[in-house]
């Protein structure tokens, strides 16, 4: 018989690698907004508009069921835009589930002020943010390029003509057009979250962001009749990039079109601006001046 | 090679110099940091870990740069905040293991020293529940339990019984004493209350308006001092003072029948009592006088106010 | 009102705050002077505070401060000063502006509030310079200070302090206490609430034990602690001989126990007549076979106290 001593003991065992410290915070951040029935809840409905175009690709491909169901309505036809319409529908409910979850990871953090004791850690504000961005990034291809990807698959699937071939450059431009507008909406989100204090109050704000600019550029364009006051315009900025990442036909009269180069800056200033607030809330410490 | 080195440390913070050319190295098991508020006992701690940077002169840490060696740094320190710290909405265990993981711990390994770490703090069933239901204690524990999850060179502990207790703070205290017995673990304690310093600490770092005011061992000076009494009487005091001053003593009478003095070697406790009992008086108390701390802190401020209690020498 | 009162009179309070206790009858006379309010967390220390400073009122039972009643609030808020124990400040202000805009509740001019502030700012050491800053920017220290000023630049009669030492460094611990001390004497009720009971030991004149919602003991320490008698005193002897020390001991009946120091130069005594041990110690140690280096009564402060009527565990023992 003896008596076991519980005393501290150091640790001898092997350390997983730096670099993989922001995963470590991606796969907590993970766990936790997916832990909320919500999100659960908008992943379900953000969904369920490819299912109603699955269906339709499906009756566009079988000519006998089209003819059953639909009975002398306008030709189906599953081209570039059938696949930005529905990379836009599947975008917009991507805005909704990013306000509802990049609060959630973010608020909980900054509530208690636990950002001392995590970067205490080996991991720097770059990896902090890395990790949360990782964690955004993959909620939201859950409901962008990975559905409308699927639903081209299913396409090439179910197509009586070769598809695939042929479109290849529109799977790429879904995949990239899914993908500007993740790393802007992760940034966007993530920014406001770091900002605004109460969840609720973030997730409106992110809407804000995304739309109250929109309406100060109609005004501008109003008052200084020009049509540049549509850069802020995100809704419209975003779907002329995907018209043109698909392949797909212009959409506005070409008096108001916009050049790529202009739409992109903007972008980029936007992704910057969020740096900048992430950089200035996401601290260790706080430094008050005067 | 000292636990913290410091070079002409140098360290700006919104325009004002707060850390002004600190040098000194520090190589005690225990390091106390004490200073008044605004010294900038904080900015060097934040400095250490890497949280700012300085504007010139180096900061060493276990021998790694604060600048350059950073996440090594990280690595090897554990990290307990003065203010509340943590993730609300997850609970005990889960926090501790996280923190873990973030140090490099793989995850299996890092929820089995989370467990461990809990169960020395003595956070028991609590663990299971949201850090945001926990009350003060718990609250400070769990700080302390995730800054020894990962098995830390060196553990740094910024007012660690804030707020505690008195039977919290003991077991706080008793906590810290085990950790420095066990000698694996460094620790650097800032605090205010220069008890729970002498308790703790053998070496002390005092700093005063960014600058180093002493460095100074602990035990070195205690056993330095061990001719300063203070003693508590019964009775006429007014003549044990005038004939232990005859004896080549320094005394100093205080309200209440305490009085300190020095002893010239060659007198004994003895001859305080034959004094006493000639007088008519009794001896209540006698003690070494273990403030040697607030000497030493009351000395590198170069405080002019003198000590709570009015003398009249 | 009774020009005279000088107490704060707690008869048979209960507060409950719906089912959760906050204190359970509690029956309290204090007098002028320095009181310190000792107890766990959670012991109802702070519903003591706020029933006497009339920020909440009891469930039952009746509270008199100073011949005031909380319930008539603006002569009871004249003369009662509170400084609490949270972080808390309006947005924006500077330090100096905070305790201004506080006098001005109290309907003085301007300028009265201004002199106020001075003296009030001077009295707790906060730099002018200092004071004009945004209390954002303020240290831990500086913002005790800024409450402290707060509660009595009014000249209360009553001061309110809870914890009020919490994040001073030592020097201003030393000159807040020397402050306590000084409004004490002048006649102010003082109540402090603190964990440093050695600090409490230093400056109270009477403690008030509570755990649980419930009043332990109250009075001044030394009494309190000769009420606890199924303790006897405590006294550490340390010397060459404990053995001999401990046995000459004993052989006078009043001598209840002795226990060995672990380190073997040492030895507590526990005896039932304080003042007899006393007598008899003095004139061992004038006799000299035993050399005695230090004495120091082992459980005649707050702590001890604490621990006996408390417990370790924060239960009532």
């Amino acid at each position: 018989m003896s008596v076991f001593d519980h005393d501290y003991r150091p640790y001898e065992g092997r350390l997983t690698p730096l670099g993989s410290r922001p995963l470590v915070l991606a796969r907590y951040a993970l766990n936790e907004a997916w832990s909320s029935k919500i999100t659960i809840g908008l992943f379900v409905l953000a969904l369920l508009p490819s299912l109603v175009e699955l269906v339709i690709i499906y009756l566009a491909d079988n000519p006998i069921a089209r003819a059953l169901v639909m009975r002398g309505s306008p030709a189906l036809t599953i081209n570039e835009s059938f696949f930005l319409h529905v990379l836009e529908t599947q975008c917009w409910f991507a805005l909704v589930l990013a306000s509802w979850i990049a609060p959630r990871l973010v608020a909980f953090d900054l509530s208690d002020n636990a950002l001392p004791i995590l970067l205490s850690h080996p991991i720097s504000r770059f990896g902090y943010l890395s990790g949360k961005f990782i964690a955004l990034a993959v909620s939201l291809s859950y409901v962008t390029w990975i559905p409308c990807l699927m639903l081209f698959v299913y396409q090439c699937y179910a197509s009586p003509e070769p598809w695939a071939m042929g479109h290849l450059s529109l799977a790429a431009g879904i995949f990239a057009g899914a993908a500007v507008w993740i790393v802007l909406l992760s940034m966007v989100g993530l920014a406001v979250s770091s900002w605004v204090k109460w969840r609720v109050i973030a997730t409106g704000a992110i809407f804000a962001v995304v739309f109250v600019p929109a309406g100060v550029g109609g005004i501008a364009s109003a008052i200084l009749r020009t049509r540049w006051g549509l850069l802020l315009n995100l809704p419209v900025v975003m779907t002329e990039l995907w018209q043109r990442m698909l392949g797909a036909p212009a959409l506005m009269n070409s008096r108001l079109e916009l050049p790529t180069l202009a739409m992109v800056s903007v972008l980029i200033i936007a992704c910057l601006l969020c740096v900048a607030v992430l950089n200035a809330r996401i601290r260790a410490r706080e430094v008050v001046r005067g | 090679m000292g636990v913290i080195q410091l070079d002409r440390l140098e360290v700006r913070l919104g325009g004002r110099t707060v850390l002004a050319g600190l040098t000194g190295e520090l190589r005690g098991h225990a390091i106390g940091l004490l200073g008044p508020n605004g010294a900038g006992k904080s900015t060097l701690i934040n400095t250490l870990l890497g949280f700012h940077e300085p504007a010139s002169g180096v900061a060493r840490v276990l021998g790694l740069d604060a600048r350059l060696d950073r996440m090594r740094i990280r690595q090897n320190v554990g990290y307990m905040p003065e203010n509340d710290s943590f993730i609300g909405n997850m609970n005990g265990v889960r926090f501790v293991r996280y923190m873990a993981e973030l140090a490099g711990l793989p995850s299996a390994e890092a929820l089995e020293r989370a467990h461990e770490a809990l169960f020395y703090v003595g956070l028991g069933e609590v663990r299971y529940r949201k850090i945001n239901t926990y009350s003060l204690g718990m609250k400070q524990l769990i700080k302390l339990a995730q800054g020894l999850a990962h098995g830390p060179k060196l553990l740094i502990l910024d007012e660690p019984t804030n707020g505690l207790d008195p039977n919290a703070r003991q077991r706080m205290i008793q906590l810290i004493k085990d950790i420095r017995k066990q000698g694996g673990t460094k620790l650097l304690i800032s605090s205010h209350l220069l008890r729970d310093i002498d308790e703790t600490c053998d070496e002390v770092l005092i700093l005063n308006k960014g600058r180093i005011a002493a460095i100074s061992n602990i035990e070195e000076e205690r056993r330095s001092h061990l001719n300063f009494i203070e003693l508590e009487m019964e009775g006429s005091t007014e003549g044990f003072t005038q004939k232990m001053r005859s004896l080549g003593c320094e005394c100093a009478s205080f309200a209440g029948g305490r009085i300190k003095l020095v002893m010239p070697d060659a007198l004994a406790p003895r001859d305080l009592y034959i004094a006493a009992a000639e007088q008519g008086a009794q001896i209540r108390r006698i003690q070494l006088r273990r403030d040697s701390l607030e000497d030493i802190f009351l000395r590198a401020m170069d405080y002019e106010g003198g000590r709570v209690d009015h003398v009249r020498v | 009102m009774n020009p005279v009162n000088d107490t704060i009179r707690f008869e048979n309070v209960s507060k409950f705050y719906g089912e959760v206790l906050g204190v359970n009858r509690v029956t309290l006379s204090l007098s002028p002077g320095i009181t310190t309010l000792v107890g766990p967390n959670g012991s109802g220390k702070t519903t003591l505070m706020n029933l006497m400073t009339g920020l909440v009122q009891p469930s039952r039972g009746t509270i008199s401060v100073l011949g005031l009643s909380p319930s008539n609030a603006t002569e009871f808020f004249c003369n009662v000063g509170y400084c609490a124990q949270f972080d808390s400040f309006p947005r924006g202000l500077s330090g100096f502006q905070f305790v201004l805009d506080s006098l001005m509740l109290f309907g003085m001019s301007e300028e009265d509030a201004y002199h106020l502030t001075t003296e009030s700012l001077e009295r707790v050491q906060l730099s002018d310079e200092a004071a004009h800053r945004k209390i954002a920017g303020y240290s831990k220290g500086m913002r005790q200070k800024i409450r402290l000023a707060q509660a009595v630049a009014h000249h209360p009669r009553v001061l309110v302090l809870d914890e009020p030492l919490n994040g001073l460094d030592p020097m201003a611990r030393a000159e807040s206490l020397a402050l306590f001390q000084e409004l004490g004497r002048q006649g102010m009720h003082v109540i402090i609430s603190s964990h440093i009971l050695d600090e409490v030991d230093r400056i109270s004149d009477r403690v008030v034990l509570i755990t649980g919602g419930y009043l332990i003991a109250q009075g001044n320490i030394h009494d309190v602690r000769q009420e606890v008698r199924d303790k006897p005193m405590q006294v550490l002897i340390r010397c060459d001989r404990p053995d001999l020390l401990a046995s000459k001991m004993f052989a006078v009946n009043h001598c209840v126990e002795a226990r060995l120091h672990a380190d073997g130069n040492g030895v507590f005594l526990r005896t039932g007549d304080i003042d007899e041990f006393y007598r008899l110690l003095n004139e061992i140690a004038v006799e000299g076979l035993v050399k005695i280096e230090a004495v120091a009564p082992a459980d005649d402060n707050a702590n001890a106290i604490y621990q006996y009527l408390i417990g370790s565990d924060g239960g009532v023992s």
